[in-house]
């Protein structure tokens, strides 16, 4: 824990030998975790997947009017077509990567800014700038989730990011909880008071010498925002809230309500494997990341 | 005594919450909220003419000034008539909050009771394959979209698709038997999905207070498994268990059913509250949005109360 600060940003680059450093333990023990590496090696897949659309290499077709609607699975249509004529299969993949774009944004922006405001409330904890955020924190608690994205998505006019907004202003909170905790924990420590006794400055305490060690509690919170984003944009994208332009799983599910109706179930079932596959391979990842990078955890079995 | 100085001490310091809460949420919703000028004028209005309606409703007002005035109603609870339908607010909300404690009620607490159920039969087996066979499925539990389930169970249960037992939508309870005819589908599906995190939270909590040390001396007494697991496990799992609960209760009566409401066509105050979003349906924010933070403070202050109740170690003070 109280390793150098450049050594604990960069795990990949360790050495085998140091072991004994949380990161070094942790991929020891990730590596056995046989779900963890299924999970992990399917996320992968996903995240090739969406990077083969970003790149344009396939799911190029995901808005044309290819055939007949609700055509059954085929060779030249893989999953169908939807209520208006689509590749199912292409929308499906296409989706992967809107589902990547809202997980990473949502998940990097609320993770720095929860770890901002953590770090800033437990090393200031006791003071009006931890009175402050905890108020700040507490009322967003208090704002039922779905009506805050609607009111801010009507409040941006329609900006097609104000999805993202919202739920970045609203998942920080957990993620700045627990850091604050890790870091009044990490204040006492000596290498912290040596920094204030040689008159370094609070904000380089906080930025070089504290925050880098809360990395681990940020590594498992993004995984759990990058889920609860992707489980979000679902419900948004059906109350009219959520993707503006392209497609995601949740359009297509929603889109697919009117055509289970008349017993057309294509839409419906390939966009909510492919949703269930993507959430259920990230939280066995997720869970397998904490156990290995909580030393409590460690502990306990 | 010391209970009502209690009470009234926590009501005082929920009013920075409340005051945080009433802002944002006139910021967002009203200040930045949708316009209705528009809506309330006839085609082709004059210059004088938008002036006019824009004074009524008071957008020609600075913000604190504006500001003001919604806390102003806040206080004397007077929230006048809906701008989109004409109806008294008050009523409005009578009408709903029951139905979406009737729609919520059965979910939350079969939900929770599961939960609990589950999880000690996992943490009592802790490790064995029961226990990772229930944590699998609470895994996949949490990994199936809300959205999904409701579809799903909606096909499966109330369409000719499947068993065709329930109503497709709606909510058109006038006896006890319509109630289970409508609630049932809504039901099935909220507790399948709050089942998962629901496990998964309570073993965590119960696993933490099997392996302290007192446990263990008791067991080594030979105390019975129901008292030891009473007494000396349960009893102390209860702070996180109260807190867990009493804390998801404001936002399932106001946003939980939100997507439920929607989907099933159930007039429930989650629905009225977000059609007023979208329609900038002023007086029914303000209404919700108030209450909702009075709820948070109560819920706050009750939750304090019973962990004296549970512990008496804490302190009220």
């Amino acid at each position: 824990m109280n390793a150098p600060a450049s050594s604990v940003t960069s795990p990949a680059s360790l050495p085998e030998e140091r072991h004994e450093s949380i990161w070094g333990k942790a991929l020891y023990k990730f590596r056995r975790d046989r779900t963890g590496m299924i999970g992990f090696t399917v996320v992968m897949i996903y995240f090739i997947a969406a990077l083969g659309v970003w790149l344009g290499i396939w799911g190029t077709h995901w808005s044309d009017v290819e055939g007949p609607k609700w055509s059954p699975m085929s060779s030249e249509f893989l999953f169908g077509t939807n209520i208006i004529g689509q590749d199912i299969f292409q929308r499906a993949i296409y989706s992967t990567k809107t589902a990547f774009e809202i997980g990473l944004v949502v998940a990097l922006l609320s993770t720095m800014f929860g770890a901002l405001m953590g770090s800033l409330a437990g090393f200031f904890s006791g003071t009006w700038i931890d009175e402050v955020i905890l108020w700040i924190k507490g009322v967003l608690d208090s704002i039922p989730f779905y009506l805050f994205v609607a009111a801010v998505a009507f409040a941006m006019k329609d900006n097609p990011y104000a999805m993202h907004v919202a739920m970045v202003s609203t998942f920080w909170t957990t993620t700045g909880r627990l850091v604050r905790g890790e870091v009044i924990k990490l204040r006492s420590f000596e290498f912290v008071e040596a920094a204030k006794a040689i008159g370094v400055p609070q904000i380089v305490i906080i930025f070089r010498h504290i925050l880098p060690n809360t990395f681990h509690i940020l590594l498992v919170q993004a995984t759990i925002v990058f889920v609860a984003a992707i489980k979000s944009e679902v419900i948004l994208s059906f109350l009219g809230l959520g993707v503006q332009d392209g497609v995601s799983w949740g359009l297509m599910i929603s889109e697919s309500t009117l055509e289970v109706l008349a017993g057309f179930f294509n839409n419906f079932i390939w966009a909510s494997v492919f949703l269930f596959g993507l959430v259920m391979a990230f939280n066995m990842f997720s869970d397998a990341l904490q156990d290995a990078l909580d030393p409590k955890k460690v502990a306990a079995e | 005594m010391e209970i009502l100085q209690f009470a009234l001490r926590k009501l005082i310091g929920g009013i920075p919450l409340i005051l945080g809460v009433t802002f944002i949420s006139f910021l967002l919703m009203v200040y930045f909220g949708p316009d209705q000028t528009f809506e309330l004028l006839g085609k082709n209005p004059t210059a004088d003419e938008i002036a006019e309606v824009r004074h009524q409703l008071g957008y020609d007002k600075s913000f604190v000034v504006r500001y003001g005035e919604f806390l102003k109603q806040l206080v004397t609870m007077d929230f006048g008539l809906s701008d989109s339908t004409g109806e008294p607010v008050s009523s409005m909300l009578g009408r709903t909050i029951p139905v979406s404690i009737a729609l919520v009620t059965p979910g939350f607490i079969l939900g929770n009771l599961l939960g609990v159920l589950l999880a000690l039969v996992a943490a009592y087996h802790r490790s064995g394959w029961i226990d990772k066979a229930i944590m699998g499925f609470a895994v996949v539990g949490m990994s199936v979209s809300f959205l999904i389930v409701i579809i799903a169970f909606q096909i499966l249960l109330s369409s000719s698709f499947g068993l065709n037992l329930f109503p497709v939508r709606g909510w058109n309870v006038n006896s006890v038997g319509d109630y289970v005819m409508y609630v049932t589908v809504p039901t099935l599906a909220s507790v399948f999905v709050a089942l998962g995190y629901n496990t998964r939270f309570y073993r965590a909590v119960l696993v933490e207070e099997m392996t302290r040390d007192h446990v263990r001396t008791a067991r080594a007494f030979g105390i019975s498994p129901m008292k030891l697991f009473y007494k000396h496990i349960l009893k102390n799992a209860l702070i996180p268990i109260i807190t867990r609960v009493m804390f998801s209760i404001p936002l399932v009566v106001v946003s939980g059913s939100l997507l439920i409401e929607s989907y099933f066509g159930i007039p429930g105050v989650g629905k009225i509250t977000f059609d007023a979003i979208t329609s900038g349906d002023q007086p029914v924010l303000k209404a919700v949005v108030s209450l909702t933070a009075i709820l948070f403070v109560l819920t706050l202050l009750i939750t304090d109360i019973l962990y004296r109740a549970v512990d008496p170690r804490v302190s009220l003070k």
